[in-house]
């Protein structure tokens, strides 16, 4: 298997040949930057919470407590409001909410720090998506906004030296090459008309043989041996899941081509990616939030729960727990059972631009992937800019740490400073741009652990994820997590669940 | 060592024959005939070389040292030889005479090259070895130059990067042989400092390299540039030829002064004599202010806010005597607010209401302008319009470009616009089309202002029949998310051109 490795050889290389004819850049430049939010940290605060338990803490009533703010957490407060039902209050660890629709600002844009996009939704589907869609103004009388929609040109892939404009490898791709795109494409629309791979998952989702082999299995299996699709496959899996697709699920795999048939051309993007939709519920709900609340510790007490973080208890009478599954054993009393929750360490950056380097080939679009890159490219922040001229922007760019094994790859992340993500980073992009170090002012990283769950090989049916995903008694999880991968539409279905569930409880 | 001579030979050989192609090349592509720019530069180059041959009987001592200053001399003039002409191209009156002055002192310098090194050489070799040799690998390097030339270096370099490239070389030479002939020399040490300062001068050409070839690029124009600028935004050229003036942008032609009159009385007078009393006008990109010059021959017009994203445009048609004369100074008028920003974000923040819109914007030839011709767009547009106002739009040939005048023509229907499409022809573009919108329909104006030179109001109701080969066909309208004009263009003037 290969590991993540730096790149500087490529890069001396480069060099080498440039100083022979003059070309070098500007010695000594300073690029700026850091690590940013680097929560992976809270699991390690979380292990050494034994002194903060023994302290006795007055308690505070409530009805019912969400924690954690990621898009889950806030869809349930959503639905909670939307009830009239306001005796709550949702604990975020962080400084501020979004989880993995963190987003950033800075004088040139707002950008994303992970989750940047939300399909547009297949016809007549994913009804809550469209309810939220059109409190937001996003969706106005059955028409998707066209402002809001990812503008043209949507994606562009390096290949061979030249930007091309669609994700699909065309370049010097052959007649077997097309002849599977073809094929692949008609056995995903047969996957499509079968209901099974559906939005969210649960509607349609029934066991299937096809999770107990991995996606690059099934692909052989089927004879699909064109490098350029498994190309495809690999950077889909990676892009969604965070892992090689031949750690995935075929399931899974086969839910992100055969799942979607939107009804117009998206998806949903905006400049700080889903933190605008984050922004936006935060106007409606931020009187329910409080930030830096980590939560140490849930446990039953009489019929009802104590949560308790370094500030308050809560007494509730129910809890939604809207963080990563895979910390509840850390925290939840008695701990519950969450093998096979594996999760995909990412690395993401900022980088705000002075200039746009040079491009070779199709116009920059708003997804731009280096084909056999071990990164998944970049997204431009100021694409849905409607100026003609953009002297300065900011690109997000996207690692899934998909390589090596997720503890092997975590403990890459701790031992690695920023200078090597900094020189990992340029030297990545360089390929597609060889002069990206003269317009690159500054590159903000983030590390991220346990980034997203992942739909390894069996997962998806297995009897944990269900345990977990079921809706019993007072204290039940909402997470993107309980459907084995992480998308906006799962982590929203799986929060309002879980909203309806605790209101139908408390109410009866 | 023998070895690393004949290599010094070789490479002195290349370089002089580069300058050389570099001189023909440029002389070809900015003035055209290239067989007589060729064969003057090449016969001009060769009777240098004989000069320098000449002349070189003249040294008589420190052989060494004198070669080397050859050496950096040529290599300073040959490798910015290329930026020279170009700039002086763009900037001067004075190519021709630069372009021979250069090619006279370069190839002198070169001519004193061979002679000189045959000299330094001839206690080493018997004379029928050295001149075997020396000619040899002389007329190695020309072989080796003129393949790399037109295979490498002009598709990758480029002919600036090229030039500054071997004047690096000719300047290497000269430094190895400072450390060769080390002991032969007088003044090595400062030769020496010397040819570090040429390396990094030529080695700062080279990293500056782009910014000279964008300052003057090597866009063809058939005519005498009498103005060129790179702005922020574009590169802004202005051509003359006799009493024809044209504007390029981005090497773009924008207008030719014998015909705008047509362009501009089309895109204003349809629309704006239309609506009695028009107070209001916005013309959004058009900053040449030739169709501000149309507007003003309105007298009711109170106000015309221009809205150009390039301020030198704006500043170099209200300032040039003979532009200003060609937009009958309107830029300075009284009434004309100009506003130098992008349109699109500015009609967004803005809420002004406008009589009359004239829309001139540059042809959707990439997704960044293709925003302006959006459903997105002329929504927002149609905010700004009164009740009664009227739009008109510069919407590229319908002839050339079929499908992309219909499918702005579709768009503007999509974005809830009543539209009237109509086309003229303009000598120097061919047929040309636009779209007249407004909230409802559209009746021809009775009455045109005085002192047109192209349009009567009898003939306005003719520019809106399309003959068979311009009727409509069908097009997708463009949206911002799924910019089908941009693909439509594209394949069009492709084939065109092609």
């Amino acid at each position: 298997m290969e590991t993540d490795r730096p790149l500087s050889g490529s890069r001396r290389r480069f060099l080498g040949a440039a100083a022979l004819i003059g070309l070098t850049p500007k010695a000594g430049r300073p690029i700026a930057g850091s690590f940013v939010n680097d929560d992976h940290l809270f699991g390690h605060e979380l292990r050494h919470r034994g002194q903060c338990l023994k302290r006795p803490q007055a308690a505070r009533r409530v009805s019912a407590v969400i924690v954690g703010g990621g898009i889950a957490g806030l869809s349930a407060a959503w639905r909670f409001d939307k009830r009239r039902f306001r005796d709550f209050v949702l604990l975020e660890a962080a400084a501020s909410p979004g989880g993995n629709s963190r987003w950033g600002e800075n004088s040139v844009s707002a950008y994303p720090w992970a989750a940047h996009y939300v399909p547009v939704p297949a016809r007549r589907s994913a009804p809550l998506v469209r309810e939220l869609m059109e409190e937001l103004g996003v969706l106005r009388e059955g028409a998707w906004a066209e402002e809001h929609l990812c503008h043209s040109p949507q994606e562009r892939l390096f290949l061979h030296g030249r930007w091309q404009e669609h994700m699909e490898p065309e370049i010097a791709a052959g007649a077997r090459d097309r002849e599977q795109y073809q094929r692949f494409a008609e056995r995903m629309e047969r996957f499509r008309r079968s209901n099974e791979f559906t939005i969210p998952m649960e509607r349609g989702a029934r066991p299937s043989p096809l999770d107990r082999i991995s996606l690059r299995r099934w692909l052989l299996d089927n004879g699909f041996d064109s490098p350029y699709l498994h190309w495809l496959a690999d950077y889909s899996c990676r892009d969604d899941y965070g892992a090689l697709s031949s750690a995935t699920s075929a399931w899974a795999g086969i839910h992100y081509f055969a799942a979607r048939e939107p009804e117009d051309r998206g998806p949903l993007v905006w400049p700080e990616g889903n933190g605008w939709i984050v922004r936006r519920l935060l106007e409606k709900l931020g009187r329910y939030v409080r930030t830096n609340a980590l939560v140490y510790h849930i446990r039953p007490e009489g019929l009802r729960y104590r949560v308790r973080t370094e500030e308050f208890d809560y007494l509730a009478d129910a809890v939604i727990f809207a963080a990563p599954v895979f910390l509840a054993p850390y925290v939840v009393e008695p701990a519950p059972e969450v093998k096979g929750f594996e999760y995909s360490p990412w690395v993401t950056a900022n980088l705000t631009l002075e200039r746009w380097p040079k491009t070779n080939g199709a116009e920059p679009a708003w997804d731009n992937v280096i084909y056999d890159s071990p990164s998944l490219g970049y997204v431009v922040a100021t694409h849905q800019s409607l100026k003609t001229r953009q002297e300065k922007t900011v690109w997000t760019w996207y690692h899934a740490l998909a390589y090596a094994p997720p503890a092997e790859s975590r403990r890459l992340l701790l031992e690695t400073d920023w200078n090597y993500w900094k020189e990992f980073i340029l030297d990545d992009l360089a390929r597609a741009h060889p002069d990206i170090r003269q317009c690159v002012r500054s590159i903000d990283i983030m590390r991220m652990g346990h980034a997203m769950v992942r739909p390894s090989v069996g997962f998806v049916f297995s009897e944990p994820r269900r345990a977990v995903a079921r809706l019993n008694g007072r204290f039940v999880y909402a997470h993107a997590d309980l459907s084995g991968f992480s998308i906006f539409e799962e982590a929203q279905y799986r929060g309002v669940q879980a909203a309806e569930h605790v209101l139908r409880v408390l109410g009866g | 060592m023998t070895a690393v001579l004949f290599l010094s030979v070789f490479l002195i050989a290349a370089c002089g024959l580069i300058y050389e192609l570099i001189a023909g090349t440029l002389a070809s592509y900015l003035l055209g005939d290239s067989v007589l720019q060729f064969s003057t530069v090449i016969g001009g180059y060769l009777f240098a070389m004989g000069i320098g041959s000449g002349l070189s009987r003249f040294i008589r001592s420190d052989l060494v040292s004198r070669f080397v200053t050859i050496e950096l001399m040529v290599g300073l003039l040959g490798g910015f030889s290329s930026a020279l002409l170009f700039l002086s191209f763009a900037y001067t009156q004075s190519f021709r005479l630069l372009l021979y002055l250069l090619v006279l002192i370069i190839g002198i310098l070169v001519g004193l090259e061979i002679p000189l090194l045959m000299r330094i050489l001839k206690e080493r070799f018997a004379f029928h070895d050295l001149v075997a040799h020396v000619l040899t690998f002389d007329y190695l390097g020309a072989l080796g130059a003129s393949l790399l030339f037109p295979l490498l270096l002009v598709p990758r370099l480029g002919l600036v990067r090229s030039a500054i490239l071997f004047g690096i070389i000719n300047a290497g030479v000269a430094l190895w042989t400072t450390f060769l002939f080390g002991q032969k020399m007088r003044d090595r040490a400062r030769l020496r400092l010397v040819s570090f300062g040429v390396l990094g001068a030529l080695g700062a050409g080279m990293a500056g390299a782009d910014k000279i070839a964008d300052t003057a690029d090597s866009q063809l124009y058939a005519d005498e540039v009498i103005f060129a600028r790179t702005t922020k935004y574009q590169r802004i050229v202005l051509t003359k030829w006799k009493d024809d003036v044209r504007l390029f942008l981005s090497s773009h032609l924008q207008f030719s002064s014998r015909d705008e009159h047509r362009y501009h009385e089309a895109l204003v007078h349809p629309g704006l004599a239309s609506i009695p009393g028009a107070r209001r006008v916005l013309v959004l990109g058009g900053g040449d202010g030739l169709a501000v010059r149309e507007i003003l021959k309105y007298p009711a017009v109170e106000s015309v806010t221009l809205v150009d994203l390039d301020p030198e445009m704006t500043k170099l048609f209200a300032t040039h005597p003979y532009l200003r004369n060609l937009n009958a100074n309107a830029l300075n008028s009284p009434k004309v607010r100009i506003i130098n920003e992008d349109a699109f974000p500015w009609l967004q923040k803005n809420d002004e209401m406008f009589d009359f819109v004239a829309v001139d914007f540059p042809d959707p030839t990439n997704f960044s302008l293709g925003k302006l011709y959006t459903t997105a767009f002329y929504r927002l547009l149609k905010r700004h319009i009164n009740a009664g106002g009227m739009a008109a739009v510069q919407s590229t040939s319908p002839l050339f470009a079929r499908q992309s005048y219909w499918c702005i023509v579709e768009t503007m229907k999509q974005a809830g616009l009543e539209v009237h499409p109509y086309h003229v022809y303009v000598p120097s573009f061919g047929e040309w089309g636009f779209v007249l919108a407004g909230h409802r329909k559209w009746e021809p104006p009775q009455q045109l202002p005085q002192g047109l030179r192209f349009l009567t109001a009898a003939a306005i109701p003719s520019l809106f029949l399309f003959p068979t080969d311009m009727q409509p066909v069908e097009a997708e309208p463009n949206r911002l998310n799924d910019q089908v004009l941009v693909r439509y263009y594209d394949r069009e003037w492709k084939q065109i051109v092609h």
